[in-house]
């Protein structure tokens, strides 16, 4: 392969230099960065990145084996002197490193020394990562949406999908991973790799030519198409992602032939995160679609539709005179999905989906959740430990503690003040130590505490409970009579 | 793939019931869809999916059975109640007098619409048309369902009471019931799934669509046909390439749903498909079930015709019969008759490199049944499907204790001239049981070097006892993925990777270190010796599974809630499946030591047994 894979579709063994890594701090805190070993930098250790877990200079993130836990190194921000590099794989969890065991590499920039504590994992980008971490220039489809999405629309290795807008390129990772089988040769094709003609025991099965996954993104927003264009670059995906910048209400879909792609898009799928998907349906339709339909659904449209991001965009009919052109594949059914937050946003797109000939038209909203597991612990014996109910467990606990109240009163009244103080001393001392049993003297207190309790789950304490309404639908193929007419005759 | 119906491929038709039927559509037969009748096969064949048609028979004054597509405009029309369409749909022509009381009840709030509910009398004596009525009417050939229905709606007494709004639901009531109807749709994941889920859902673990999509996404499953094929630091070991290993107790709707994101699902997969035409494809494809030795016959014929001959160097190609042209002079005693008996190439299975799946099973053989519907046959699989080369399959006992298999030792080698002398039954023998020798060990050697890229686990089994002894078999950066139908399991094993539990982990660990280090070393070299079970039972309560080799456990469930989408009558659905809620486990996989063993997956020193066990405990 001429250019080197995307680290999202084949990350390789190992982190190198001028490929996204992320750095995990945290379930939700993750950081993406593009390893460098440039010396041009502020640092004298290169380029670093600097986190609330500590610094991590790239020199000491390249060349290490995805999902290693990196520690923490001194820099100094002010000085400019050399210091001793070491580097190390930690081999604890904690958040203080053990003794450092010492690592070399040639590069003439300067040596990162070991932090005495602070460490991160060093993970390869998937889209789920990216969505985690991703610079936000709009709202983006997470995990639970997407995931759904991409598996009701049946996207398939060697699809090409439309998606609009790209906004901040969330669903767009997710969606070239799904489409993807290989690299686009120089005619749109590419020569499926069967493994097996690798050792040469099968060459009898033929070698055949597919057609390339692709994802043809649009963005009526310049800069973020930009922005966009650079990512996707960076990741090693420009060859498989095509970021357009246009209108869709105004412009639709069609592209100039690219590349032995005659047709483009040639779309099999469509996913439309657009303020007023049905103003784009228009341009989704295996044929010119009169203009009393188009002008019916075009009127849907008024001042007061959600029109977040500002589509300033007038509705037109389409222009006649032009020649009639399909993005859609005419091969395929096509499947579609619209994200709208709103009901009359729904509403509206059905509406028009009908009008257009859609079929299989049906809506669902994803909710999903996350949870909590931990241990509950009850009992008078957790009398000043964190995260635990210090009142009694039991019935039984509560009865006995009220009588052990009792009898202790009556004799502790009879007592002199510096007596009674001791015995509660004690008293404190011993609800712990009857229930624990530590085994070393230095961790007195923590006990087993991983398995004390009892085992509960609960939702995560924010939750999303709306975020978008999903709406599918199907668009068979054209069927003509002479089409119709061909099948009688082949198959009778 | 799918583009047309294909013939000999599964099919699914819907009745206007909703009640979904799967099909085999073999070319010139016919199909039977219950009480609606029956068509040919060929009238379905060629033709695009999702469309709808109605079966047109003598009933309708025809003389053979047609089958006509009925356009979306009229499906719509239904769908939206009567044959009107609602405000909604027709700005230009004037509102119907029922389009607009419909929107005037249904615009008020929900008091008004029970009320008009009220008013109606929900009394089946009130429909005039008896049963037998009806029969008759369908019988004398009174034309299509819907003259039927009609018929029905206009004898039913008190219908100026109804509303539109019941008018709607009614006359979808009884479309339902009596339109020769069905949508022929292609028989995917989803549709199985669903198709499954319905009749029994207890076979997939009650798994839903929403599931498969989150275990898709969260074991970044995709198509790495293009991977590179990299090894680890000892050049033994492969790291990704696009590997996963799968432990399915869902009849193989896991494997299904993951092949088909890999593009080693279905069968024609591979062939261009711009256009439904000609002859040759379609014809071939009939052929697409032949067995596996039908299927070397006819490729080995291939290879004769393109001139081509096995290579002899191949050791794979060792066991082609000594008939083959090449030889046959050499044996003239043993003339086959050309066509009947052309000798057998064999295609090794399971040898992809990358883009594969590795199941563990529990059993002799994996149970991967609903792969059927998608030509493929686990016990006789054919060569042209791409899981004969993309699906590996091993048991727990050949992946842990791989020597108390007798497949996984060699057989002893026959020389060539002394194996010229075998009976040809004796000589298939020997060649079979050395190529599921050559199978088994290729397996289960690159399954125990690890270096997968992810695991994906819905199992039945205790999810931690599979974590104990897949999670190494990851690489680093690896994702985990665990599905149960209920949250109790995944729950615990979140609690076998809290942060107390890790931290527990971490302390004890360094406290036994230097223990621990001198008796692995004894303890390694015995092992390799025996070169034996690479696990022993971890009598450690406490720590079932190493907490510090995932980062990030999670979990996580989502459903999706389906909505009704009419004119004035959105909502979501009244009822829906209950059940199994359906649970995600999911993390990454990380190398918290340094070392390479544990990259390539290789087992460490982890067998503690008794005596390294009591030091651990000290
Ligand atoms: C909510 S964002 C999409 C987020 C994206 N799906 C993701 O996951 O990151 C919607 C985007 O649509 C763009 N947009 C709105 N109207 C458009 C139009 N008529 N043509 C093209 N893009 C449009 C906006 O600029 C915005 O970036």
């Amino acid at each position: 392969m001429a250019t080197s894979p995307s680290p999202f579709l084949d990350p390789g063994t190992h982190s190198a230099p001028n490929s996204l890594g992320i750095l995990q701090l945290r379930r939700d805190h993750l950081i993406p960065t593009v390893l460098s070993s440039s010396t041009d930098s502020d640092y004298v250790e290169g380029k670093v990145e600097n986190t609330r877990f500590g610094s991590f200079p790239h020199s000491t993130l390249i060349g290490q084996p995805w999902g290693t836990q990196i520690l923490a190194s001194v820099v100094d921000t002010g000085s400019r002197g050399s210091k001793s590099k070491k580097r190390k794989r930690g081999d604890t969890e904690g958040d203080s490193p053990s003794t450092p065991g010492t690592h070399e590499t040639k590069r003439d920039i300067a040596k990162a020394a070991i932090a005495s504590s602070g460490f991160v994992h060093l993970v390869p980008p998937t889209p789920e990562t990216w969505t985690l971490c991703l610079p936000h220039r709009t709202q983006v489809v997470y995990t639970p949406d997407y995931s759904y999405i991409l598996q009701r629309l049946r996207v398939r290795p060697g699809d090409h999908i439309i998606e609009a807008g790209a906004g901040s390129g969330s669903f767009t990772h997710a969606a070239v991973r799904a489409v993807f089988n290989g690299y686009l040769g120089e005619d749109g094709m590419f020569d499926s790799p069967k493994n097996s003609d690798r050792d040469g025991t099968n060459h009898i099965l033929k070698k055949k030519r597919s057609r390339c996954g692709r994802v043809y993104s649009y963005e009526f927003h310049a800069p973020r198409a930009k922005q966009l264009r650079a990512e996707i670059e960076e990741h090693g995906l420009s060859s498989l992602v095509r970021v357009i910048n246009r209108d869709v209400y105004e412009d639709g879909f069609c592209l100039d032939s690219e590349a032995g792609i005659d047709s483009a898009p040639d779309a099999d799928v469509i996913f439309l995160d657009l303020p007023a998907p049905w103003l784009a349906l228009k341009h989704l339709t295996r044929s010119r679609p009169s203009t009393a339909v188009v002008k019916s659904i075009t009127t849907y449209s008024n001042p007061s539709t959600p029109s977040a991001e500002g589509s300033e965009s007038s509705p037109q009919a389409l222009p006649t005179e032009k020649l009639f052109r399909s993005p859609l594949n005419p091969n395929n059914a096509v499947r579609i999905c619209t994200f709208s937050p709103c009901i009359e946003q729904v509403t509206k797109t059905v509406s028009a989906l009908r009008s257009l000939g859609w079929l299989e038209i049906g809506m669902a909203e994803i909710l999903s959740k996350r949870l909590e597991v931990r241990r509950e612990r009850i009992g008078l014996q957790e009398e000043g430990l964190r995260g635990a109910n210090a009142s009694a467990a039991t019935v039984s606990e509560a009865v006995q503690r009220l009588r052990d109240v009792e009898g202790r009163a009556k004799v502790f009244h009879g007592l002199q003040k510096e007596k009674q103080e001791e015995i509660m001393r004690r008293a404190e001392t011993q609800k712990r130590g009857e229930k624990i049993e530590p085994f070393k003297e230095e961790n007195k207190g923590k006990g087993k505490l991983y398995k004390e309790g009892r085992l509960v789950h609960r939702t995560e304490p924010e939750l999303k409970t709306h975020t978008s309404y999903l709406v599918f639908a199907i668009l068979p193929r054209q069927w003509t009579k002479e089409d119709e007419e061909k099948a009688r005759k082949k198959w009778g | 793939m799918h583009s047309y119906i294909r013939p000999n491929s599964h099919i699914a038709l819907r009745l206007p019931s909703g009640i979904v039927k799967i099909h085999k559509i073999v070319p010139n037969t016919t199909i039977n869809i219950g009480k609606f009748g029956t068509f040919p096969a060929n009238l379905l064949l060629g033709r695009p999916y999702y469309l709808t048609f109605e079966l047109l028979d003598k009933e309708n004054g025809r003389s053979k059975t047609e089958l006509r597509i009925v356009p979306a405009s009229e499906l719509h029309a239904e769908a939206l109640g009567g044959d009107h369409a609602t405000p909604a749909e027709s700005r230009d022509d004037s509102a119907s007098a029922e389009g607009g009381a419909e929107f005037d009840i249904v615009g008020d709030d929900g008091e008004v619409i029970m009320r008009s509910n009220r008013l109606t009398i929900d009394d089946p004596s009130r429909q005039t048309l008896a049963m037998e009525e009806i029969e008759e009417l369908k019988k004398a050939g009174a034309g299509s369902g819907k003259e039927i229905i009609a018929k029905i709606m206009a004898s039913h007494l008190g219908i100026d009471e109804k509303t539109s709004f019941s008018l709607a639901k009614y006359t979808l009531r009884k479309s339902k019931k009596y339109l020769k109807r069905f949508t022929v749709l292609p028989l995917d994941v989803g549709l199985l799934n669903e198709y499954v889920l319905d009749k029994e859902g207890y076979k997939i673990m009650d798994l839903r669509e929403e599931s498969l999509g989150l275990i898709s996404s969260w074991a970044n499953i995709h198509c790495a046909d293009a991977s590179r094929v990299l090894t680890a630091d000892d050049d033994i070991g492969q790291i990704g390439g696009g590997r996963w290993l799968v432990i399915d107790d869902t009849g193989g709707l896991v494997v299904a749903a993951l092949a088909e994101k890999m593009r080693i699902l279905y069968p024609e997969e591979d062939e261009e498909d711009q256009t439904l035409q000609e002859g040759e494809d379609i014809n071939q494809d009939q052929n697409g079930e032949g067995d596996s030795a039908e299927d070397a016959k006819e490729l080995q014929q291939e290879t004769y015709q393109n001139g081509t001959t096995p290579p002899k160097s191949d050791p794979e190609t060792k066991e082609t019969d000594p008939t083959s042209p090449t030889s046959t002079t050499r044996i003239p005693s043993n003339p086959p008759p050309p066509p009947c008996k052309p000798p057998r190439q064999h295609i090794p299975q399971s040898t992809a490199q990358t883009n594969s799946l590795t199941v563990l099973h529990a059993n002799n053989q994996p149970n991967l049944s609903f792969l059927k519907y998608f030509g493929f046959d686990t016990g006789n699989p054919t060569t042209k499907h791409p899981l004969y080369h993309n699906l590996k399959s091993l048991s727990w006992l050949q992946l842990l204790y791989p020597h108390e298999d007798p497949s996984y030792d060699e057989p002893e080698v026959v020389a060539d001239d002394v194996l010229a002398t075998f009976k040809s039954s004796k000589r298939g023998n020997y060649y079979k049981k050395r190529r599921r020798w050559e199978r088994t060990s290729r397996i289960v050697n690159e399954t125990r070097r690890g270096g997968f890229d992810g695991l994906i686990v819905a199992s039945a089994m205790e999810p931690a006892s599979i974590l104990k002894e897949c999670v190494p078999l990851v690489k680093g950066g690896g994702r985990i993925v665990v599905y149960s139908p209920n949250v109790e399991p995944l729950v615990e094993l979140c609690d076998y990777y809290s942060k107390d539990r890790r931290a527990a982990f971490v302390s004890k660990q360094m406290e036994t270190n230097a223990s621990i280090n001198r008796k692995a070393v004894k303890e390694v070299k015995k092992e390799d010796n025996e070169a034996n079970g690479i696990v022993g039972e971890d009598e450690d309560e406490d720590f079932p599974v190493n907490p510090t080799l995932l980062l990030a456990p999670s979990l996580q469930t989502a459903r999706a809630r389906q909505w009704q989408v009419l004119p004035s009558r959105t909502h979501p659905m009244m009822t829906s499946r209950g059940g199994a809620e359906g649970y995600l486990f999911t993390a990454t996989r990380v190398l918290p030591f340094e070392g390479k063993v544990e990259a390539r997956g290789k087992f460490r020193s982890k067998k503690r047994k008794t005596g390294a066990d009591s030091s651990v405990q000290a």
